[in-house]
């Protein structure tokens, strides 16, 4: 998209004088491109992420490229030992798949054994603690004024994060965990996403969001990672948001309109401040006009924290589905932070960004829900065994 | 003259691209005025553009000729107008206002320009070097080109000279003597914008 707006932009101006086209190919800014290519390992089908430890598999790895994030409404009526029940048998079906090995009484065995880093991750919703009779150590996030939140894809009493490399392993994996939550509650919402497929790009690049923008580079890295997301005991909490991509009035921006809303150059992921993706936004540089480089409502600008262990660890999925009658897209970002306490990290930040953002222009949240993340099992044990036993 | 100044805009509206990618919002006035040297200090700018602007996400900054940025109110902004109240009173020298507004579209439109305010009433500026008011700003949608510029002031001149053309052999077919023509005068670039 970018080199074929470039392309256009060039050839009208090329119309309109000789010397217009070289004019705005030097425009397009030269900062390092990304790399794209990365050679892919034979073993991305039978890779394999240990199921069990004192934390939840499925937040601090490197996101796999398929994700499903289904969601249940519990019925009137659950208690502690109906709960206990259900993630006995889901704990066991996840350790199974995870490791390629087919669920107990698996209709389709033969779809178990390409894992592709399959995780399955648990969270809880505040119902599921009312319903335990249990203190909720997560709330529902408070009413942002950018939010256009639909039911159908908001709240939930139980999470399940089911994360592969491979789409039919994810399919199979989401099909033998529904129908053995199917006794004890209701499917209310399904959010399916994706990233680059393994092998298109090595890991440890960025990767781009559907509006063509690096996403997750602020991300918190290595040692950065425990103090922002793990609580002592091994939990977490998990804030997912669906935000709608307004791509019809984003295809009418053009790349350094694009640039302004984010804070960041589209083509390296660099600040507005600098030249490298990773260099730190400088807030306080300002132009030879005198105004900040990194303009104040920009996105980068909005959402900065300075304090690391007050940063989110981002593990979105892109979603993009069927194009409406007129050929308007159906893309979005399946948001989805990791963060030890939601009151304290993401919801400041949220605010902010829900007051002055000027991405919030081509952005809507349209899903919001949150959970607890409980600590991880033993291999004798079962998610969710610290709460609810 | 009134012929020839319709034939240009008939002209140009035929061969315009439609909707080029900077034909977005753009400051269409701005009080002090570019350029102007003012007998008595401004309290605020007002800065007035084509189109509507979004009041949560504009940017204006005031540097006097050492660079250093002056304090500025909020800006009010009502409509196509962007109202800032200068904080403080200040004194002889010349100054830049840099503005980066963003239309209700949501195009970035940033620019800047220079006003030297001489008071005889104050004290002389200091001299200091004035900035250049070409400095370029980063990639804001609303910085054209030089190329685009040179491109436009040259597609106005060849258009001129085609309505003068027009002009003048519509004369001769009429025979009516009348005043001579006046020369035509390169239009279509919005070169006077300083971005």
């Amino acid at each position: 998209m970018t080199s074929r707006r470039h392309l256009l932009t060039g050839a009208a101006a090329a119309g309109l004088g000789a010397a217009a086209g070289a004019g705005l190919m030097t425009a397009a800014g030269a900062d390092d491109p990304v790399p794209v290519a990365a050679t892919e390992a034979l073993t991305t089908g039978t890779a394999t992420v240990p199921f069990h430890g004192s934390r939840q598999a499925g937040i601090a790895e490197d996101p796999p490229a398929h994700a499903s994030f289904v969601a249940f409404t519990l019925p009137a009526g659950t208690d502690r030992r109906s709960l206990a029940r259900m993630m006995r048998l889901l704990t066991d079906d996840a350790r199974r798949l995870t490791q390629g090995v087919p669920a107990l009484g698996d209709t389709d065995a033969t779809l178990a054994p390409l894992p592709a880093r399959l995780t399955v991750t648990f969270g809880f919703g505040p119902g599921l603690y009312r319903a335990a009779g249990l203190p909720s150590p997560i709330a529902d996030l408070p009413k942002f004024k950018i939010d256009r939140l639909e039911r159908r894809w908001s709240g939930g009493d139980l999470l399940l994060q089911i994360c592969a490399d491979d789409p039919l392993t994810v399919a199979h994996t989401q099909r033998m965990l529904v129908k053995d939550t199917r006794p004890f509650g209701a499917v209310r919402w399904v959010q399916q996403g994706f990233r680059r497929s393994p092998g298109v790009q090595a890991p440890e690049h960025t990767q781009r969001n559907v509006m063509g923008q690096l996403d997750g580079t602020a991300n918190p890295r290595g040692a950065e990672i425990d103090p922002a997301v793990w609580n002592s005991d091994g939990s977490t909490t998990l804030v997912v948001r669906r935000m709608r991509a307004e791509i019809e009035t984003w295809d009418k921006l053009a790349v350094a309109d694009k640039e302004n809303a984010v804070g960041r150059r589209l083509e390296s992921g660099a600040p507005l401040s600098g030249t490298r993706e990773h260099d730190e936004p400088d807030f306080t540089k300002l132009d030879a006009s005198g105004l900040p480089a990194m303009p104040d409502f920009s996105h980068v600008t909005r959402a900065r924290v300075t304090d690391p262990s007050l940063k989110l660890l981002r593990r979105p999925y892109n979603y993009d589905g069927v194009p409406n009658a007129a050929g308007h897209p159906d893309s979005g970002l399946i948001f989805a932070s990791f963060q030890k306490d939601i009151v304290r990290q993401y919801v400041p930040i949220q605010q902010r960004l829900a007051e002055k953002d000027l991405l919030n222009e081509w952005i809507t949240p349209i899903g919001s829900a949150v959970f607890a993340v409980p600590p991880g099992c033993a291999e004798d044990g079962w998610v969710g065994d610290q709460v609810l036993a | 003259m009134r012929r020839v100044l319709i034939t240009l805009a008939a002209i140009l509206a035929v061969l315009a691209p439609p909707a080029p990618a900077w034909a977005h919002a753009k400051l269409l006035s701005a009080d002090p005025a570019q350029s102007a040297t003012l007998a008595k200090a401004p309290t605020s700018v007002t800065l007035t553009f084509n189109e509507e602007l979004n009041p949560d996400f504009t940017t204006v900054v005031l540097s006097d000729a050492a660079q250093q940025r002056l304090p500025l109110a909020v800006p009010a902004v009502e409509a196509t107008k962007a109202r800032v109240a200068i904080d403080q009173p200040i004194g002889n020298g010349t100054y830049l206002l840099a503005y980066r507004v963003v239309s209700q579209d949501g195009h970035t439109v940033q620019g800047s320009y220079t006003f030297t305010v001489a008071d005889p009433a104050l004290p002389p500026a200091a001299v200091v070097a004035a900035p250049s008011a070409a400095a370029a700003p980063p990639a804001g949608s609303g910085r054209i080109p030089t190329g685009v510029l040179i491109g436009l002031g040259a597609l106005g001149i060849f258009l001129a000279a085609v309505a003068a053309y027009f002009f003048a052999s519509g004369r001769r077919r009429r025979g009516s003597p009348g005043p001579s023509p006046a020369p035509a005068t390169p239009t279509g670039s919005p070169s006077a914008d300083p971005r």
